[in-house]
């Protein structure tokens, strides 16, 4: 055999064994969400025999999942804009000045980089007793925008510096004040890398697990990972309605990645590369 | 322009505090003022609920030290981490050359690759729980229909098998995530020096060693320290899939600290643990950094 074809050979092979290893339990996550829990024990792998939409909703009521995805929701809207708004803004002010306070300023935003949130998590809780934070929606926004901002000044920083500064300069000759000339000319040339931002972080705060399990148990501002987790204790083993709702919370994701593919791709692309 | 170039200082303007303010603080009293004050914690009996504490000094330090709890989950943690950074990188890489370049069933497959990314570590958790179910599960199930049952196991509760069973439902999680990192860098692979190659009479596997590897060099710089980083902080998938268990055998620095933090109130022994990890995170990324660099450019 050729080596060209020994190497088509063995790609084929390979991509045929991780297809199946990815889809089997994908498969198994859907098809068991809509079975029966008897068919669910005759049947595991194959169709199921009609589809039911039951276990949907239980686990839809069971585990108010309408109000856990609004809050899901609200909190990722929440910080995605704050950390967008407060990102841009401070890595443009500290992409434009070259003084020693702005290079100060720059490399303690960087040092965030490093603090793993499970260093700041104990004594944050104390800060969020503090300042009455604990189970308000605010506060889990506030400790993603606080963990997340060093990566989101670091990705703006370089963009900004990439910019050339003649056109705000022009538009100051011009009288326009500095606010103004960031929200009109600076912030809509930052779109790349806000799309890069929201996407990552999008993924990463609608799928986590830590914040919400420290600081948003109350069941009225649960979102959707602890909705699910407090669900699945009272229903150990009963694998169709736990996969219901595991589909339910992924189905949002999965969805934004389907329509917006190559954005999201390009996004955590160039969100990984420049970490 | 060209006299105001980068060369003259630009002063701090008023302005620029208003730019910086809302980021500052935000970070500041919920980053770096907590992670600051951990090491404060990490020396006192702090129970989170009391006002009270007293400062003991290193005795957590020491408590650590003779701990075999904690030992057995650094040592679980680091096997973690190892398992994921090899696997993880192998079969990532393996996929990312295979779905290099265009075409439908390409397309198709990167798409697929990169769904389980998307998910939950919680819904990862879950849907792995099951595969590996002793009883249900789907792994077994399919042993027996191939009349392999005798290879059967209770992955999650042998605690041999445990932890290499949570190590591949992480890999599977991430294994998209780190395709696309090096297909971004197979895209910047100059075609030019790959026909030259060619015309020089190297073969695939020399052209592969010899052209591609050393120009997606930086991919796996962060290919390789994001999967440390995320080995290191494990945490949903093991909470989910065996609460550290059997025995120990999964336990990681992440939910050793959880516990002792929000299990056990103790919070001082926890912040302990925290700044073990935060000394093997920066410390490993710092060792990488520089291997990967010294190779490289």
């Amino acid at each position: 055999m050729t080596a060209k074809g020994w190497i088509g050979g063995v790609r084929l092979v390979f991509l045929a064994i991780w297809s199946v290893v990815v889809l089997v339990p994908l498969w198994m996550l859907l098809s068991i969400a809509f079975k029966t829990p008897s068919e669910f024990l005759e049947n595991p792998f194959g169709l199921p025999a009609s589809i039911r939409l039951d276990n949907f909703v239980s686990s839809w009521t069971q585990a108010s999942l309408g109000l856990a995805l609004g809050n899901s929701l609200l909190v990722t809207a929440i910080s995605l804009a704050a950390l967008v708004l407060f990102g841009s803004a401070a890595a443009y002010a500290l992409a434009r000045g070259s003084s020693r306070i702005h290079r100060a300023l720059y490399a303690y935003f960087l040092l965030g980089l490093m603090v793993p949130f499970q260093i700041a998590m104990i004594p944050l809780y104390k800060v969020f007793r503090t300042f009455e934070l604990i189970n308000k929606i605010p506060g889990g926004a506030l400790a993603y925008v606080a963990v997340t901002i060093p990566f989101v000044v670091f990705l703006f920083f370089e963009f900004v510096r990439a910019l050339p500064a003649d056109l705000e300069e022009a538009a100051s000759i011009d009288g326009c004040g500095r606010v103004r000339a960031f929200a009109l000319i600076v912030f809509p040339l930052l779109k790349p890398v806000t799309a890069t931002v929201v996407i990552t972080n999008c993924i990463s705060i609608w799928n986590d697990f830590m914040v919400p399990l420290l600081f948003l148990q109350k069941s009225s501002v649960r979102t959707i990972p602890i909705a699910i987790y407090s669900f699945t204790g009272e229903y150990n083993n009963q694998w169709p309605l736990i996969f219901a709702g595991v589909v339910i919370s992924s189905l949002p994701m999965v969805i934004a990645f389907l329509l917006l593919q190559k954005q999201f791709i390009k996004g955590m692309v160039s969100g990984a590369v420049k970490g | 322009m060209a006299s105001r170039k980068r060369t003259g200082k630009l002063a701090f303007k008023a302005s620029d505090l208003l730019f910086l303010l809302p980021g500052l603080l935000v970070y500041t009293i919920f980053l770096s003022y907590p992670a600051l004050s951990s090491f404060y914690y990490s020396m006192t009996d702090w129970n989170g609920l009391s006002p009270e504490l007293s400062f003991i000094g290193l005795d957590n330090f020491r408590r650590l030290w003779a701990d075999d709890a904690f030992w057995r989950t650094l040592r679980n943690t680091l096997a973690f981490a190892l398992g994921l950074v090899v696997f993880l990188n192998l079969i990532a890489f393996l996929a990312a050359l295979a779905l290099d370049g265009n075409g439908r069933i390409r397309k198709t497959l990167r798409v697929l690759f990169l769904i389980p990314t998307l998910l939950s570590g919680l819904s990862i958790g879950y849907m792995w729980s099951y595969m590996y179910s002793p009883i249900f599960g789907v792994i077994n199930s399919a042993l027996d229909a191939v009349g392999l049952g005798a290879l059967k196991q209770d992955w999650l509760g042998d605690p041999k098998l445990a932890l290499p069973s949570v190590i591949f439902a992480h890999m599977w999680q991430w294994t998209g995530f780190h395709m696309i990192i090096f297909l971004g860098a197979l895209q910047s692979v100059s075609k030019e020096l790959l026909e030259a190659a060619e015309i020089d009479g190297a073969g695939p596997w020399k052209r592969l060693l010899n052209v591609t590897v050393p120009q997606v060099r930086p991919a796996f710089t962060v290919s390789v320290i994001l999967a440390t980083i995320g080995g290191l902080k494990v945490f949903d998938t093991i909470m989910i899939m065996t609460q550290g268990g059997p025995g120990g055998a999964t336990d990681s620095l992440s939910t050793l600290l959880y516990r002792m933090a929000f299990n056990f109130n103790d919070m001082g022994y926890a912040s302990a643990i925290g700044l073990v990890m935060l000394a093997f995170i920066m410390l490993i990324s710092y060792a990488q950094l520089r291997v990967l660099r010294a190779g490289g450019e």
